[in-house]
């Protein structure tokens, strides 16, 4: 199947084509003024063109809330399915599709809450794609519901006391789970480390979860205010094999040389809390990945019937 | 030992029967099981019906000589083909009294059953171990059983130091002698179960078997004969799940996501051996909610894809079942029914699953309904299932049950077409114009958009949506899609023909039934017509849509029953009125369909439905006086 | 059947990627039979295929010819596009006779590596143009003036990135003394992987001059290594050799420079040969190369747990490999 989809471009509308940051715009955003999503969606056009993807081979899965409504402002294939469901759906795609590329957008409340679940296991499966934590630590579409990511002490409708629990630290989930092979976190406020990071976990072959630190406009505005006025909050990781920004060297001056292949490092960072850390954390593409290992030779219909009946003679009276 | 062993033994009475029933029954791992699926499948070779189901205690291990851990096989051999399990054992091989009293508790034994029973608990140093036996004896003795005592153990130690390992062979060898089966073909058959192991266990499992066939030729004065007819057509034999498993292949389908469930799994265990052999992945999901959404994800992205499940996980599935249907996006489940609700009886019987297919989705949700009634409908349903799931764009549901799951039974083979399996994927460029939903005012029906196709790109959704998929905002286009999405389902209907009644197609009564249930009802029928009842019997494949015509054949009848495994109140229980009775399932469903006063008769008891029973409901539900 | 069990480990080796090949050859041959069948299906025909496609189970269920009327099985299609069809059936019918074969060559005297090479992807890239015509013509898109090409066969260095991409993997037999590696440089791109089967007589460390950052080279002398080809995601070339050849693997996952990458199991020392065109001193060239590559660039601890010092390594690495492309490429430093 994969040689004939990847054939198809060679339709004279597609050789030589390329492809413009407008070509990947589907319908125009929804999303509140000020909303980080729209940076993640900017950088994904832009990601998208830099790397000339082609729009019907490429897929954006994702589950429900603000997001989750990304792959309609897409103009690629897009799955907008149920909430906290959008990995399974990712995997299956890949699993019989492994030519098509897959981006996976999710919120807090989608990846971290109802679907915690198929968030480990999609990293322990380890299947090629680009999962995006759209983060702002609150649940937005149904206006202003604590999540697992939302600040302790934070009020919120269902909690308006304050949020009773610490938050949630998606990082240090995601370093702690087995097969693991790449972890990033970046900021909807630092574009270039933004467009820098998505890029390197496109290219990371197995599952690239990116964390995006946001704010939501109308709930928790505030949550990231004092990094975003005060860059020396900001912790950069920079590694040849992570992600580097020269552009922003003189605005974020704290810069830490991390090889992302230091699980061990990656971990004691990931737990400390006087900065907020934005770089890739940890990175190993040697990690096995389950597509790869499930992969298996396509079969015609006379090679099915004869396997059957041999199947069959097994069963024989 | 009586003077009368010094003489010449009496012959053996030799009994000639259409039918016998045999039971197999030993605690958990004593190999019961495979001694019943070896006698089974030698007894198919020869030219019998044959229908094999298991006997399976709710644990893993349950602890010895308890009647709960009951396990083993139930064999129903017959001249001619056999359809279901039929009524009471005729033939019993216990390996403990325990377990035999189990059998006995839940009235499995014909009351002339021959009993052959280990019994060397008679004569067990443990005095409460003797005590037990004497209090079962005792207990047994309220009905005339041919109870034979059989030092098995003893005999088997005469070749083996583990004689509780091999006693299955001795068994076998005793039932190979009563029922005088071919020994050359049941030691083929012991070489083909034990290819794994050496020369050694082969040759041990030999010599046992024929200890107990010499054993059985001195010492049990019964001969069964069971005229064989050899088939003229070749004959696969095989459990429901296999058939599912093989089914799916055929199909062509390539992707099966799962959970492990009992009684579902068994079919992914048969698939995992050799699913990739064909091109196909069993992806074994970390709940039952992913294991739906992978299958969801894969069908949306190419072939249709499949996922096998029980009642509690079908429950689990449901948001996304909901999601297949208003996405359009086509999906097969399988749904092996056990009984329920909540966890329920795991490993038993039942058909109480089927309002929740059909209406345990959120919101509106047509999709399209089917049972198999025999294990060869298995195999042969699932390429159905999936063309429809392709053609019609939506959730096919297979309702197959424990009974179909774990019964084994012979059926033709299968004569393999290459046309039942999926089309390459679809990846030409989409038509100019062309809709993800470009739904045919008529039929609703429309074409699907797979991802890379070029020029097709849209975004799926689970909100209301219009043609486009854009996500809907006015209330026309959630009333317009709905119609267009249960339009289907009406004009599916269109395409089916009016099921066939069994037996004479006006009468008393009609009694109607789906699923498993077909051979039970249909075997009560013709001895109801035997005894001069004016009954015949009707059996649904098709639950949604129903197939058509049904009310114009329940016009024929005085009266209509639906026979189902689930609970149904019946009509003169305490506080239980016309008006608030609680149904069985099928006949709410064909009550609404053609206003026909159906009535129903259900059983819950954990085991196929005796014929027996059934016919005693017939009688009971007969207009009085009948036709005369 | 092969008559060298080397060949039929090669062609083992790229089970995968061969089956793919012809999984999107039968299914477009699949798809172009029955687009053509349903063109002049009567009624009765159409019938009895929606019949075999629903299956026994539905035989006394569902009605046949209802169901066939309800989905015909395609559009119709006009006369040029039926016409570009058969052709195209054609060509994909016969490559999928070939089976196995479709992805074997094999160099005959008086033919060049290259030039063999050229021509069998030529061959069944024309099965390529083939399936694509199948797509547009039931997609309703074909063009005669634009599309008609894709089916004339065209050498691979004129394929488009697209088309490279998917090239199919191919198994040649080569004679030694024919064994130009510069030839096949030409065909590292895409996913293109070649694997050669060496009869003779041979240079012992041809393929050091494929060597490039992102392609996969092996030499092999009983198969080693050769389950690692069809796994890699870019160009691979391979090389079965006769015993006493170097071998090594270069695998572009394995790290950055160089030496990371290769290993090698077997250096011969020489004194060499000449074989046909080869010269020893180009052999002596080859082997040495390849030990040069595969060199750490720094100290090997002389005792257990004593570090090396890698700060030195890089630099002395990129001069080497510099060296070394002005060597290759002709020029001097």
């Amino acid at each position: 199947m994969s040689y004939t989809c990847g054939l198809l471009p060679v339709l004279d509308t597609h050789e030589d084509h390329q492809y413009e940051m407008s070509e990947y715009e589907g319908a125009r955003a929804r999303w509140c003024p000020g909303c980080g999503d729209h940076s993640v969606l900017t950088a994904v056009q832009r990601l998208l063109a830099a790397e000339q993807l082609i729009p019907e081979q490429t897929m954006f899965v994702s589950g429900i809330g603000c997001s989750s409504r990304f792959p309609h402002y897409m103009k690629t294939y897009g799955f907008h399915g149920l909430h906290g469901r959008a990995l399974p759906v990712a995997t299956g795609i890949k699993l019989h599709r492994p030519e098509l590329t897959v981006f996976v957008t999710m919120g807090d409340g989608d990846c971290t809450s109802i679907g915690a679940g198929h968030w480990l296991h999609a990293m322990r499966y380890n299947v090629d794609m680009t999962a995006m934590l759209l983060d702002n630590g609150i649940y937005g579409l149904t206006k202003n519901q604590t999540s697992p990511t939302t600040p302790q002490g934070f009020k919120s409708n269902t909690q308006p006391y304050g949020s009773y629990l610490p938050s949630l630290n998606p990082i240090e989930v995601a370093l702690g789970i087995t097969n693991a092979s790449f972890v990033a976190q970046t900021a909807e406020w630092a574009p270039s480390h933004l467009y820098a990071t998505l890029r390197a976990a496109y290219k990371h072959k197995g599952f690239s979860f990116v964390r995006v630190l946001q704010r939501c406009p109308v709930y928790t505005p505030s949550i990231f205010q004092k990094a975003v006025q005060d860059p020396d909050r900001i912790q950069m990781l920079v590694h040849d094999d992570g992600v580097v920004t020269p552009d922003l060297e003189k605005i974020y001056k704290a810069q830490l040389h991390h090889d992302p292949r230091d699980l061990a490092a990656a971990r004691a960072l990931a737990e400390q809390t006087d900065r907020i850390i934005l770089g890739v954390f940890f990175k190993d593409p040697s990690k096995p990945r389950y597509e790869e290992m499930r992969r298996v030779a396509p079969r015609t219909p006379a090679e099915r019937v004869s396997l059957l009946e041999k199947e069959f003679s097994r069963y024989a009276v | 030992m009586s003077a009368s062993a010094t003489a010449a033994p009496a012959p053996p009475k030799v009994l000639r029967v259409p039918e016998h029933t045999v039971e197999i029954v030993s605690d958990s791992g004593e190999g019961a099981q495979k001694c019943g699926q070896i006698f089974g499948a030698v007894s198919a070779k020869m030219g019998n019906g044959v229908w094999t189901v298991e006997l399976i205690p709710a644990e893993i291990q349950p602890p010895a000589r308890v009647p709960e851990g009951a396990s083993g096989n139930r064999i129903r051999i017959g001249e001619r083909a056999v359809t279901n399990w039929g009524d009471r054992t005729n033939l019993v091989i216990a390996f403990n009294e325990q377990v035999l009293l189990a059998r006995h508790r839940v009235d499995a034994l014909a009351d002339d059953c021959v009993i052959l029973i280990e019994d060397k608990w008679v004569r067990h140093d443990d005095p409460d171990i003797v005590a037990q036996w004497d209090a079962a004896m005792k207990e047994l003795s309220s009905k005339p059983y041919r109870i034979i005592p059989v030092a098995m153990e003893d005999q088997c130690l005469t070749i083996t130091d583990t004689p509780r390992k091999g006693k299955n062979m001795f068994a076998l060898g005793m039932l190979a002698r009563i029922y005088g089966r071919d020994m050359e073909r049941i030691k083929e058959q012991i070489a083909h179960t034990f290819r794994k192991k050496s020369e050694e266990v082969y040759k041990t499992n030999v010599a046992l078997l024929e200890l107990g066939f010499h054993w059985a030729e001195d010492n049990v004065p019964l001969r069964v004969e069971i005229p064989t007819h050899a088939s003229d057509k070749p004959l696969v034999v095989m459990n429901g799940n296999e058939a599912i498993g093989m089914g799916a292949m055929a199909s062509g389908m390539e992707l099966c996501a799962m959970y492990p469930i009992t009684p579902a799994t068994s079919v992914t265990h048969y698939l995992s051996e050799v699913f990739e052999k064909f091109g196909g992945t069993i992806h074994q999901a970390e709940d039952e909610i992913a294991a739906v959404g992978a299958a969801i994800g894969a069908s949306f992205a190419g072939k249709v894809a499949f996922t096998i499940t029980s009642g509690p996980g079908m429950a689990l599935k449901t948001e996304f079942l909901g999601l297949a249907v208003m996405t359009e996006t086509p999906l097969v489940l399988v749904d092996v029914q056990r009984g329920g609700p909540s966890t329920g009886l795991p490993t038993k019987v039942e058909q109480s699953d089927l309002l929740a297919a059909m209406f345990g989705q959120t919101g509106d949700a047509p999709h399209i309904v089917m049972a198999p009634a025999t294990i060869e409908e298995c195999f042969h349903i699932m390429i159905t299932a999936r063309r429809l799931a392709e053609t019609f764009r939506t959730l096919v549901m297979v309702m197959t049950d424990a009974n179909l799951a774990t019964g084994v039974t012979p059926y033709p083979k299968p004569a393999l077409d290459e046309k039942w399996q999926a089309a390459p994927l679809d990846l030409a460029p989409v038509k100019d114009g062309q809709k993800p939903y470009d739904w045919d005012p008529q039929t609703g029906l429309s074409e699907r958009i797979i991802p890379g196709r070029p020029g097709g790109m849209f975004t799926l959704t689970g909100l209301a949506h219009d043609d486009r998929s854009k996500v809907a905002y006015s209330a026309d286009i959630h009333q317009r899609s709905s119609a267009m999405r249960s339009r289907k389902i009406a004009v599916l209907q269109s395409l089916l023909q009016p099921p066939k009644v069994y037996g004479e197609d006006s009468g008393d009564l009609l009694v109607v039934g789906w699923g498993s249930t077909k051979g039970a009802i249909e075997e009560a029928v013709d001895r109801a017509r035997k005894e001069g009842l004016k009954v015949s019997a009707l059996h649904l494949r098709f639950l949604s849509p129903l197939e058509p015509g049904l009310k114009a054949i329940f016009k024929k009848f005085k009266k209509v029953l639906a026979v189902e495994i689930n609970y149904s109140d019946e009509p003169d229980d305490p506080y239980v009125t016309e008006e608030n009775r609680r149904r069985g399932q099928m006949s709410i469903l064909l009550r609404n369909a053609t206003l026909v006063d159906v009535d129903c008769w259900g059983r819950v008891p954990g085991e196929p439905l005796r014929p027996m029973s059934i016919l005693e409901a017939i009688r009971g539900r007969l207009p009085r006086g009948g036709a005369a | 059947m092969p008559s060298d069990p080397r060949v039929t480990k090669a062609l083992a080796a790229l089970a995968q990627p061969i089956a793919e090949f012809r999984a999107a050859v039968q299914g477009a041959l699949a798809q172009a039979d029955d687009f053509l069948a349903a063109q002049n299906a009567d009624a009765a025909t159409q019938a009895a295929r929606a019949a075999a496609e629903l299956g026994a189970f539905a035989a006394t269920h569902v009605d046949a010819a209802k169901f066939a009327a309800m989905f015909p099985a395609v559009a119709k299609a006009d006369k040029p596009s039926t016409a570009v069809l058969k052709k195209a059936a054609t060509i994909l019918r016969n490559v999928a006779a070939q089976g196995d074969a479709a992805c074997l060559a094999s160099v005959t005297e008086g033919h060049k590596l290259g030039a063999t090479i050229d021509a069998a992807l030529a061959a069944v890239g024309q099965a390529f143009g083939a399936i694509i015509i199948t797509e547009l013509v039931r997609g309703g898109r074909y063009k005669a003036a634009e599309h008609d090409r894709l089916l004339d066969p065209t050498e691979f260095r004129a394929w488009n990135n697209a088309e490279r991409r998917f090239a199919p993997p191919l198994v040649v037999e080569v004679d030694g003394v024919d064994l130009h590696a510069g030839a096949l440089l030409d065909f590292a791109d895409g996913r293109e992987k070649i694997v050669l089967v060496v009869r003779g007589a041979a240079p012992p460390a041809a393929l050091v001059r494929c060597v490039t950052p992102g392609t996969f080279v092996l030499q092999t002398v009983d198969g080693t290594g050769l389950d690692r080809l069809a796994g890699y995601e870019g160009p691979a070339i391979a090389a079965f050799l006769p015993e006493g050849a170097a071998t090594f693997m270069h695998d572009p996952t394995a790290g950055k420079e160089p030496w990371q990458r290769l290993t090698v199991p077997f250096l011969p020392a020489g004194p060499f040969k000449a074989v046909g065109g080869f010269s020893a001193w180009q052999m002596e060239q080859d082997v040495k190369m390849l030990a040069d590559l595969a060199r750490t660039p720094f100290a090997v601890p002389a005792t257990p747990g004593a570090k090396g010092a890698p700060a030195l390594g890089a630099g002395e690495a990129v001069d080497r490999i510099a060296a070394w492309l002005l060597d290759t490429s002709g020029l001097k430093a």
